[in-house]
């Protein structure tokens, strides 16, 4: 096992454990805190794939943007921290059942699949100009969509938003 | 480089003209404030431009645009004029529906978000490469999302947006592992080059068949095929009439239209041709013939007879549209061209009945207020017209001759046969038998038996009852002369990359 393996059980060892008290968690102060280190190992992996773009937009969006709102949001709404969230486990018996077949058979299969592995590509220093031109190249259409995608999931988000505010004036 | 992107946006231009109508709805939306019911009838104009422009395409034969990302060929351009056919009828009935115009304010977003749903489901019928598959599957995921929590005032229809999304999140997670696994067997996204790659290196079977039941996950959730129909009921039920009807019918189209493109190009070896042992020589060791009639027997049989106890119409034919899934999946079971043919004709016909029923629920719900089948007893005294629309619309999803539903059987069956592949033939039959009984009760409640004493006759203006003639006539029609739907169904098999 050399140092990048190290590295890379490290950070998903990070990730798994973190994601895991997300879940779990009855505080959910606990749980949008344990998020931050889930997004943080995964901007880890990002950086040991040599993806040095995504990884800095992982950190920036995710970690500065989005989770620092999650965690204004919560504590800043009146009672969050004292409600009781049902974390109910239900079925424990054949859902670790099932878990357990469908976990062992994946990692049987992966562990003696050849992988496709591309070979003696040199070092890159950095995706970002390769990034910028694939957009604007080859992946035009996926990039023009994504932003659809994203405008349309905004016009829900302040849709659902609207909603609740004509509620409570009637109310 | 630059060449190709103008080459290609020339090839794009329908869907071109939904991106700008979708701004534009939105825009309009600002400026109209109190008349914002304006913009369906900007919808319909939008709907219409684009279908101006995806009749010029069809004489451009098949193209790929984009650098492989999305395919031009007659097999999109023929699910994306059923999409674009469905879309423009939703529209029209949710100018008329007093559940959507009870509330205008949304209305804007509303249309604007109806067109982004068919923008999707045009991205989905010509993705050919993975990334596009998954992109277009969230968009008209999304889209769907918050149409179905539209009348949000309306408790269940809250809870079928957010089951909608809980599902829906879950089964595009599994898709996207697949497809990851995909791209780590043959370091491509595109499903040609994939193609290639599994022909000419020898890839760890079990973990590509482990990859494609991932990826059937997402399609199965888009088809409503079981085991992955949970969200159905619900989701039918609560929705605004209006958009089940897009989602039983358009959705459903696109859905399959991806999924028949992907086994297609992905998984067929051309150089055998169709139908033969060497079909599925790709997949050595997996039967996929068998995982999709294993889809389809479960979805036929567990659709009719859950149908059977449905209270509640809506109910009723959102497991009646599961049974549909499954019946449509026969023809993939064969896979051969016939087989894909009946597929397409069936669509063609489900889009003139399921829309055609669901607009009736839609205006007897608007004016009785109820979609229980109790409540429709003695529908067919109280206006004889709705009635006797009805009766086509059911008879013809039982598939009973003379109406259309019965060619669209007809033809499934028979690629069936052809193919030998009796059993399921069977299956498809007694399945149809036992949907007979639970339209058939819809059908005695409105007919066999007397209204309430105190019900009064009901009445419906012009324009409602000319758009369901334009539903019912062809219903009825198609069973009688369908020459012209089987030729043009057949003509439109071709696909971009499979000779």
């Amino acid at each position: 096992m050399n140092l990048v393996d190290i590295i890379f059980y490290f950070f998903a060892l990070i990730t798994l454990v973190s994601a895991a008290i997300t879940v779990y968690s009855r505080n959910i102060i606990y749980s949008a805190f344990s998020l931050l280190f889930t997004f943080f190992g995964v901007a880890g992996i990002y950086v040991l794939l040599n993806a040095d773009f995504i990884a800095v937009a992982q950190i920036l969006i995710y970690v500065g943007g989005i989770l620092m709102l999650l965690v204004f949001g919560v504590m800043l709404t009146h009672k969050v921290i004292n409600v009781e969230i049902k974390t109910g486990i239900l079925n424990v018996v054949p859902g670790s059942i099932i878990t357990a077949i469908i976990g062992g058979t994946l990692c049987g299969v992966f562990v003696v699949t050849d992988w496709f592995i591309v070979e003696g590509v040199p070092p890159i220093k950095s995706t970002t100009t390769e990034i910028g031109t694939m957009f604007m190249t080859k992946y035009l259409l996926p990039f023009e969509i994504a932003s659809v995608v994203l405008l349309v999931a905004l016009i829900g988000a302040a849709y659902i938003a609207r909603r609740d505010k004509s509620k409570n004036q009637s109310a | 480089m630059l060449e190709q992107i103008l080459q290609s946006i020339k090839y794009f231009q329908p869907e071109t003209a939904l991106v700008v109508s979708f701004c534009l709805i939105v825009i309009a939306d600002l400026f109209l404030k109190k008349r914002n019911e304006l913009t369906s009838y900007l919808a319909l104009i939008a709907i219409l431009i684009t279908a101006y422009f995806l009749v010029q395409q069809g004489t451009v034969g098949t193209q790929s645009i984009f650098f492989d990302m999305f395919a031009i060929d007659p097999f999109s351009l023929f699910f994306k004029a059923i999409i674009l056919t469905s879309s423009f009828f939703v529209i029209l009935f949710s100018i008329y529906s007093k559940e959507l115009q009870g509330r205008p304010k949304g209305i804007g977003e509303y249309n604007a978000l109806i067109i982004a749903l068919t923008l999707g489901m045009f991205l989905m019928t010509g993705a050919t490469n993975l990334l596009m598959i998954y992109l277009a599957l969230e968009l008209s995921s999304l889209t769907s999302y918050i149409l179905a929590g539209y009348t949000n005032e309306a408790k269940d229809s809250s809870e079928a947006s957010l089951k909608y999304i809980i599902y829906g999140a879950l089964s595009s997670g599994i898709m996207l592992y697949g497809i990851s696994i995909i791209y780590g067997l043959t370091g491509s996204l595109d499903l040609n080059t994939v193609h290639q790659a599994l022909v000419l290196q020898s890839v760890n079977q079990a973990a590509l068949i482990i990859a494609g039941i991932f990826i059937v996950v997402g399609f199965g959730y888009k088809i409503s095929a079981v085991p992955f129909h949970f969200w159905t009921p619900d989701v039918y039920e609560g929705a605004p009439v209006t958009i089940t009807a897009l989602l039983s019918v358009a959705s459903k189209a696109a859905g399959f239209a991806m999924l028949i493109r992907f086994i297609k190009v992905t998984f067929i070896d051309p150089a055998i041709g169709n139908l033969g042992p060497g079909m599925w020589a790709v997949l050595r060791g997996f039967d996929w013939n068998f995982v999709l009639a294993v889809l389809s027997v479960l979805s036929m049989t567990i659709g009719n007879l859950v149908a059977l106890s449905q209270k509640n119409l809506k109910r009723l034919l959102a497991y009646s549209s599961i049974a549909h899934a499954g019946y449509m999946l026969m023809g993939l079971v064969v896979f051969s061209n016939e087989g894909i043919a009946a597929v397409m004709i069936y669509f063609i016909i489900y889009l003139f009945m399921n829309l055609g029923a669901f607009y009736v629920i839609m205006l007897v719900a608007d004016r009785i207020g109820s979609e229980n089948i109790d409540d429709y007893r003695g529908l067919g005294y109280r206006t004889p017209l709705i009635g006797v629309s009805m009766t086509i619309f059911l008879l013809s999803l039982t598939g009973v001759p003379p109406t259309a539903g019965f060619i669209g059987k007809l033809y499934l069956f028979s690629a069936l046969i052809s193919a030998k592949v009796f059993w399921l033939a069977i299956v498809g039959v007694l399945n149809s038998v036992v949907s007979l009984y639970y339209y058939v009760r819809v059908l005695r409640n409105m007919f066999l038996r007397d209204p309430q004493p105190n019900a009064q006759p009901l009445h419906f203006s012009n324009m409602e009852i000319l758009i369901l003639l334009l539903l019912v006539v062809p219903t009825f029609l198609l069973g009688l002369y369908f020459t012209p739907i089987v030729e043009y169904a057949q003509a439109s098999i071709g696909m971009f990359g499979v000779r």
